[in-house]
């Protein structure tokens, strides 16, 4: 059975597909920047769960579960319901979309983030390609 | 209502024109009210460019108020490049102090017999001599017309050597670069021998419920300062979406011919925050401030350039240098010409160098390969001035084509060149630009957002995806009259404020009690009052049409390959709006938006 998003486990197996999908190494060997996903609470999650995610010139370089933010700011912060982030994840919301229309909310320098829609997008496809399952 | 300044610039004789009270419930104000106030007045055999021809200044209820994003006004008549229902809006702040001058508007008829200017002094207007002002660009205009009143408080707008030329894109220009472009209604002010308006106020925007209000703007603004949108635009400027919509194909390339270009990732907002960006600019009270303000290596501050600027005088003629579309951004509005239909038409003259249907015998030696600067400098140049080979592109794209006998190749509806968001791309544009009722403008309805997912629930819209023909008609209508409120207000639509928030804005503003669906009653009635009123002109119902180029497939880019379905857009979108097969709204239409009796 794979990993359940989202959960520590799911994060590792995202970690291993990043450092090992070619294309993905390929398109985001130019950002530099971690990320934090906020995933909050809604009607089908019952609390806020923060996803730590370490992204380097094409390769994960950390993950983890974090239980607040604290005084180290990650470079991103995207913050959306549960139910979006999932609804990015199972291909029912584009990325992109979700960022310019209130779905996602986004934390950070905007320059660099629009600038990389392609790694956006590939680094979405590689995290839909971990599992099926979620919560 | 405050009244409208009347003025007959042949006599010089002044009056107040005061708005009926129904009008403003019914139409809101600017472009909407415009359209009512000038309807009778529109009419097919009317020359724009004659005295007889009407040109109204009109702000909106909401113009010059606390906010959010409202510092906006519209100038409206017939327009000389389509001969068709003009408007045009603008930001800065000179529809501010107009209000602030105890008028609403100002509605200009006749001819001055010599150059002239009009001095708005806190209601006291006087029309003084120009000549010394002709020949002077819409930036130096500023300086001589502040020192010449007297104070650096005074707001001018005025048209520059382009409108003085009566060149078919000219437009109205205030506040360095703040432009109401499209549509050449500057070529209308140059042949009335009026050169700028120049206001002064010290009075309060009217509000029929101020304390209302003044809770009311104060959530909305807070609301919009954490809108995804606004950060984008406030941080990268209107160009903060270009790397996506290049993504996405929707950039126009090579005059909308390619739908990918090596380099195009230069001129977007990124890039420009990333190289030459050193400050931002904001309209009255105006919490976003997309305006950009850039050095570009010589030391001083300048306007940098939006959206339409840098693809218009980058991918669209095979450049991707933001630091030349800065300053062709700067030299048209200097002289005064939209940018949009100022590169739209170069474009077109790039791409019949290409292929040959013109040479250097014709461009007076001026080679125009794709990606050459110069001559697209030079050509600037000559427009506004008509001179050389400049004077045949001062007419516009379908001009051009006439002259050359190839008019099908102008990327242009009814006379007005498209925006730069290229329908492959988003093919809710296609619909946008061939109803809209000044010919192609994205400023009706910019409804490649809503192909990209920012559609607002609460109006009643879907979202479809950007491909999708037909079944998105419906919702394409909605947009635009929606935006058409927007228009009315003057409200930037920028400012993606909650349709519930807007409704009760325009309560307190205006003393009204709509509800949702009155207020987007009054879009669609002004909608199809704009409508009426280019039948009246001539149109016909194919005239709503989509140019040659872009019914073709693009043949690379994140677009390539789809073809716009718009025959069955087109049809689908006639019945959306209870038109007939000819674009004719049907009776009953008429009859349930009160435009039976005019």
């Amino acid at each position: 059975m794979s990993a359940v998003f989202p959960s520590l486990e799911w994060l590792q197996e995202l970690e291993k597909k990043l450092n090992s999908d070619e294309k993905y190494a390929q398109i985001a060997k130019n950002w530099e920047g971690d990320m934090l996903c906020q995933l909050d609470a809604d009607d089908r999650l019952d609390k806020q769960m923060l996803l730590y995610i370490d992204l380097w010139h094409g390769k994960c370089r950390a993950v983890a579960m974090w239980d607040e933010i604290g005084e180290k700011k990650p470079a991103f912060i995207l913050k959306a319901s549960y139910t979006n982030f999932l609804r990015v994840l199972q291909g029912d919301l584009d990325p992109m979309q979700a960022m310019l229309t209130r779905k996602l909310g986004v934390q950070g320098n905007m320059a660099v983030m629009m600038r990389n829609v392609p790694t956006v997008l590939d680094f979405v496809r590689c995290a839909r390609e971990v599992t099926d399952e979620a919560l | 209502m405050q009244p409208i300044l009347k003025i007959n610039l042949s006599t010089q004789a002044f009056e107040d024109y005061q708005i009926p009270d129904e009008w403003q419930r019914d139409y809101l104000g600017a472009a909407s009210l415009a359209a009512r106030i000038l309807y009778a007045d529109l009419t097919a055999d009317l020359d724009p460019l004659s005295p007889e021809s009407p040109l109204l200044i009109l702000t909106g209820p909401l113009t010059g108020t606390a906010g959010p994003a409202v510092g906006r006004f519209v100038v409206a008549g017939k327009s000389p490049a389509t001969r068709l229902w003009a408007e045009s809006n603008v930001g800065g702040f000179f529809g501010v102090e107009l209000r602030k001058a105890g008028y609403d508007g100002i509605w200009l008829t006749g001819e001055s017999a010599s150059p002239s200017y009009l001095w708005l002094n806190d209601g006291k207007p006087e029309l003084r001599a120009a000549d010394h002002l002709m020949g002077q660009d819409t930036y130096e205009i500023q300086t001589s017309l502040q020192t010449e009143t007297g104070s650096k408080s005074t707001k001018i707008l005025s048209i520059g050597i382009a409108g003085e030329n009566k060149v078919a894109f000219a437009g109205l220009f205030c506040d360095h670069g703040r432009a109401a472009g499209r549509t050449g209604l500057g070529a209308v002010m140059g042949s009335r021998n009026l050169k700028a308006i120049a206001v002064r106020g010290t009075g309060a925007i009217p509000l029929a419920r101020p304390d209302e209000f003044k809770g009311l703007r104060s959530g909305a603004n807070r609301t919009l300062k954490t809108d995804p949108m606004t950060s984008v635009l406030s941080d990268l400027g209107s160009a903060g979406a270009a790397d996506y919509l290049d993504y996405l194909g929707e950039m126009p390339k090579k005059y909308f011919s390619a739908g990918a270009l090596e380099g195009a990732d230069k001129v977007s907002g990124s890039s420009v925050a990333e190289t030459i960006l050193v400050g931002k600019k904001a309209c009255h009270a105006c919490v976003i401030a997309c305006g950009r303000v850039v050095n570009i290596g010589d030391g001083e501050k300048r306007k940098g350039p939006e959206y339409e600027t840098l693809v218009g005088f980058g991918p669209n003629l095979g450049l991707t240098d933001a630091v030349f579309a800065t300053r062709m951004g700067e030299l048209c509005d200097r002289y005064g010409m939209d940018v949009i239909s100022a590169s739209g038409t170069l474009g077109l003259a790039y791409s019949l160098f290409e292929q040959g249907i013109i040479s250097t015998k014709d461009t007076d030696g001026l080679s125009l390969n794709w990606g050459n600067a110069e001559s697209a400098e030079t050509l600037l140049h000559q427009m506004a001035r008509r001179e050389g080979f400049g004077a045949l592109l001062a007419d516009g794209a379908l001009a051009l084509g006439k002259h050359f006998g190839v008019a099908e190749q102008a990327v242009q509806v009814n006379g007005l060149e498209l925006a730069y968001h290229d329908p492959r791309g988003a093919s809710g544009m296609a619909l946008v630009y061939a109803t809209s009722p000044r010919g192609a403008c994205h400023n009706q309805s910019d409804y490649f957002l809503a192909d990209i997912g920012q559609v607002d629930e609460s109006l009643g819209l879907e979202y479809f995806d950007r491909y999708a023909g037909a079944e998105k008609a419906a919702n394409v209508a909605l947009h635009q009259d929606w935006r058409t409120i927007g228009n009315a207000l003057v409200l930037c639509h920028f400012a993606n404020v909650p349709p519930e928030t807007v409704l009760d804005l325009v309560n307190a503003a205006c003393g009204l009690d709509l509800d949702l669906d009155g207020l987007m009653l009054a879009g669609e009635r002004a909608w199809n009052l704009k409508r009426r009123i280019n039948l009246n002109l001539g149109l016909v119902g194919a005239d709503d049409h989509l140019p040659d180029p872009i019914l073709q497939p693009l043949p690379d880019g994140g677009a390539e390959g789809y073809v716009i379905p718009f025959d069955e857009m087109l049809a689908a979108y006639y019945t959306a709006r209870s038109w007939d097969e000819n674009g004719v709204p049907l009776p009953e239409k008429l009859e349930e938006l009160g435009l039976v009796d005019l």
